[in-house]
């Protein structure tokens, strides 16, 4: 296994930057997740990685080695496709092989090593089948036995599981970690799913607009993300983002909505609030940080209910709150109705407050 | 009644109403059909006859005294006849093989390039390609002839081979590329990634998933070139140089027609046809990239 690293990654399609300037190192052994919208250049960037697409700029290192100008052959490293790309006229076996007889090694040993890894991955009675021949799961599987049979130096998996049904997901979700975590593994792992890259990665890196936007463990890309656009893409339901203007009255600063209700500030937010570039500040809330009050308490503003979607355990409600919607978690025992007038109360402490011009996280200076 | 019966079930499908157009497809098959057997029928028929129970009238449907001797003569070496069916026959096999295996060789790569490659003039080029073909065939007559000419290839196979690729090449290409299309780009990348370069990736994984097409481009080819007549018949004018359909023209003379010697001959110039498509027709069916990918 080795460290990843990526120098000023560029790519470009004639004037479109696919990626643009991303720089990251995945360390020895880590379960690093590119994760962003369709079209975020994740795919890319990985591709990148691999060498199937030459790149416009910047360097890629594998290890101690430059492999920039590699070809994919040459970087030592194995991939999973998300459609899996099983060679369909071989079987399951030669297609575990394939890559041992590309490198020519003796067959005895190929055989030890196919065996070994369909011993791995429970795919022995399936070797002498044809891909086509196997359930969606099973190819899987042997997608993952033909990238791990070789002993790579990394990973690299591009939406893995993104053909597999609900309940395989989750059940291959654990498995990948499981294999991540014996093999000590070098893992990219590219996927659109952020609960997928909140619950495997040690550390993620989301993706929009062909830019790095944070890079961190997942915890801290939860609790402090850096911009508008990452706090309503990772976490499910997604942050909310109230519009709002930030006015100074006497010693304190509060935010006052168009409809005309006022939301005093902590001392702490309050000097976030200030270092925006103007008046327009965005307050962000995550579903569980807000209180719902069927009356008006102190620091509430008033809402109208839009939706209540009981789960079961916890009953998910989006609160019109000035010109946004805001989703909300509540107990199973709340009870509430669609257009019913009600007050939340928010979090000073876990709020969250972005400038409304640049979309950054305001920070108190 | 029993309780092991599922009430619920209904004991019988109910029976559809009568289709109107599914009972017209139907009447079409049939006439499509008995207007594509009956020639060939009456040919076979006729190949079986003496030269004048051919001419009776009203026709014998079936011969009543059916003989081979049309066959026999035909691929008697010793016989003038067979003489020259033979050697139209050989020539029409060496043009239309080596037509054939010409066009696969320069068609593959071509088409792989189309499907894979993004170059500058790319669609121009395909367009060009396929323009070739837009217009019908008598337009390039003269001045193919005229080229020909120039070269030095008239009455030479070589004409006819550069002629027909200039047909068969363009529709290969683009029967192929629509083959290359179809295989997913993954599968060359996880060969490549695998320890493949590109050339062996296109070779172990490409090719052999894109096999239906290339026999499928093959037939086309070969038929296309096995059945043509107007080019054999302008640059060649040499007899022992002639290919089947020009040459079948010399069973018509001025005062008869050896009608039963010609069928004999066209049906056997349909076999080799025939042959290849049936041992070839699994190829045109078998989805071999099935299970490939999940789409």
């Amino acid at each position: 296994m080795a460290e990843v690293v990526l120098k000023d990654v560029v790519k470009t399609y004639g004037s479109v930057y696919a990626v643009n300037n991303v720089s990251l190192t995945v360390a020895d052994g880590e379960f690093v997740a590119l994760v962003g919208p369709s079209g975020c250049g994740k795919t890319t960037t990985l591709n990148l990685v691999a060498g199937l697409i030459p790149m416009s700029g910047g360097d890629v290192m594998i290890g101690d080695r430059v492999v920039t100008d590699l070809d994919p052959k040459d970087r030592d490293i194995a991939m999973v496709f998300q459609n899996y790309a099983l060679y369909p006229n071989k079987t399951v076996y030669k297609n575990l092989a394939f890559p041992l007889q590309m490198r020519k090694l003796p067959k005895d040993e190929i055989d030890r090593k196919v065996q070994a890894a369909a011993k791995v991955l429970d795919i022995t009675h399936l070797l002498e089948r044809k891909p086509r021949e196997l359930s969606g799961g099973q190819q899987q599987r042997v997608a993952l036995g033909r990238a791990l049979v070789r002993d790579p130096k990394v990973f690299l998996m591009d939406e893995p599981l993104s053909n597999l049904d609900a309940k395989l997901r989750v059940q291959m979700r654990s498995e990948i970690k499981r294999f991540h975590q014996d093999l000590k593994a070098t893992i990219i792992y590219v996927t659109h799913d952020q609960l997928e890259a909140v619950t495997m990665a040690d550390k993620m890196a989301v993706m929009n607009g062909g830019f790095l936007q944070q890079y961190d463990t997942p915890a801290n890309v939860f609790a402090n993300p850096v911009n508008m656009f990452v706090a309503g893409f990772i976490g499910s339901p997604a942050m909310s983002l109230i519009p709002l203007t930030a006015v100074t009255r006497g010693t304190e600063v509060v935010l006052t909505s168009a409809e005309g209700w006022e939301l005093p500030l902590s001392p702490a937010n309050a000097k976030k609030a200030l270092s925006a570039k103007s008046d327009k500040v965005v307050l962000g809330a995550r579903h569980s940080t807000v209180r719902l009050h069927k009356t008006q308490v102190p620091g509430s503003v008033p809402g109208k209910v839009y939706t209540v979607e009981p789960t079961g355990d916890v009953t998910f409600a989006q609160i019109f709150v000035s010109s946004a919607i805001l989703n909300i978690s509540l107990g199973p025992t709340v009870q509430i109705s669609p257009d019913e007038s009600v007050f939340i109360e928010f979090d000073q402490e876990r709020m969250h407050l972005f400038d409304g011009v640049t979309e950054m996280a305001l920070k108190a200076v | 009644m029993t309780t092991l019966t599922h009430s619920a079930r209904p004991s019988r499908p109910r029976r559809k109403p009568v289709d109107g157009w599914r009972w017209a497809g139907r009447i079409f098959l049939v006439l499509m059909l008995i207007y594509t057997v009956v020639p060939m029928a009456w040919m076979l028929i006729t190949s079986l006859k003496g030269g004048f129970a051919a001419m009776m009238y009203p026709p014998q449907w079936i011969p009543a005294e059916p003989t081979l001797e049309n066959y026999i003569r035909l691929l008697d070496p010793k016989d003038t006849i067979g003489q020259d069916f033979l050697r139209y026959f050989w020539n029409s096999l060496w043009v239309s093989t080596t037509t054939t295996i010409l066009a696969v060789i320069v068609a593959v790569p071509a088409a792989y390039a189309f499907s894979r490659f993004r170059f500058p003039g790319r669609n121009f080029l395909f367009f060009a390609v396929l323009l070739r073909n837009m217009f019908p065939a008598v337009i390039f007559l003269v001045p193919l002839f005229i080229l020909m000419r120039w070269l030095g290839l008239v009455n030479t196979h070589g004409s006819l081979i550069l002629t027909y690729l200039t047909f068969g090449l363009p529709l290969a290409i683009w029967l192929l590329k629509g083959f290359y299309d179809n295989i997913p780009i993954q599968l060359e990348q996880a060969a490549r990634i695998d320890g493949a370069t590109r050339f062996q990736a296109f070779l172990l994984i490409v090719m052999p998933l894109s096999t239906p097409g290339i026999i499928a481009t093959a037939i086309y080819s070969f038929i296309g070139a096995w059945n043509e007549f107007i080019y054999a018949a302008t640059f060649l004018n040499k007899n022992e140089q002639m290919t089947l359909p020009v040459g079948i023209q010399r069973f018509f003379s001025e005062n008869t027609t050896d009608w039963p010697g010609l069928m004999a001959a066209s049906f056997m110039m349909s076999v080799p046809v025939v042959v290849l498509f049936l041992i070839l027709q699994k190829y045109f069916v078998r989805a071999l990239t099935e299970g490939a990918v999940k789409h």
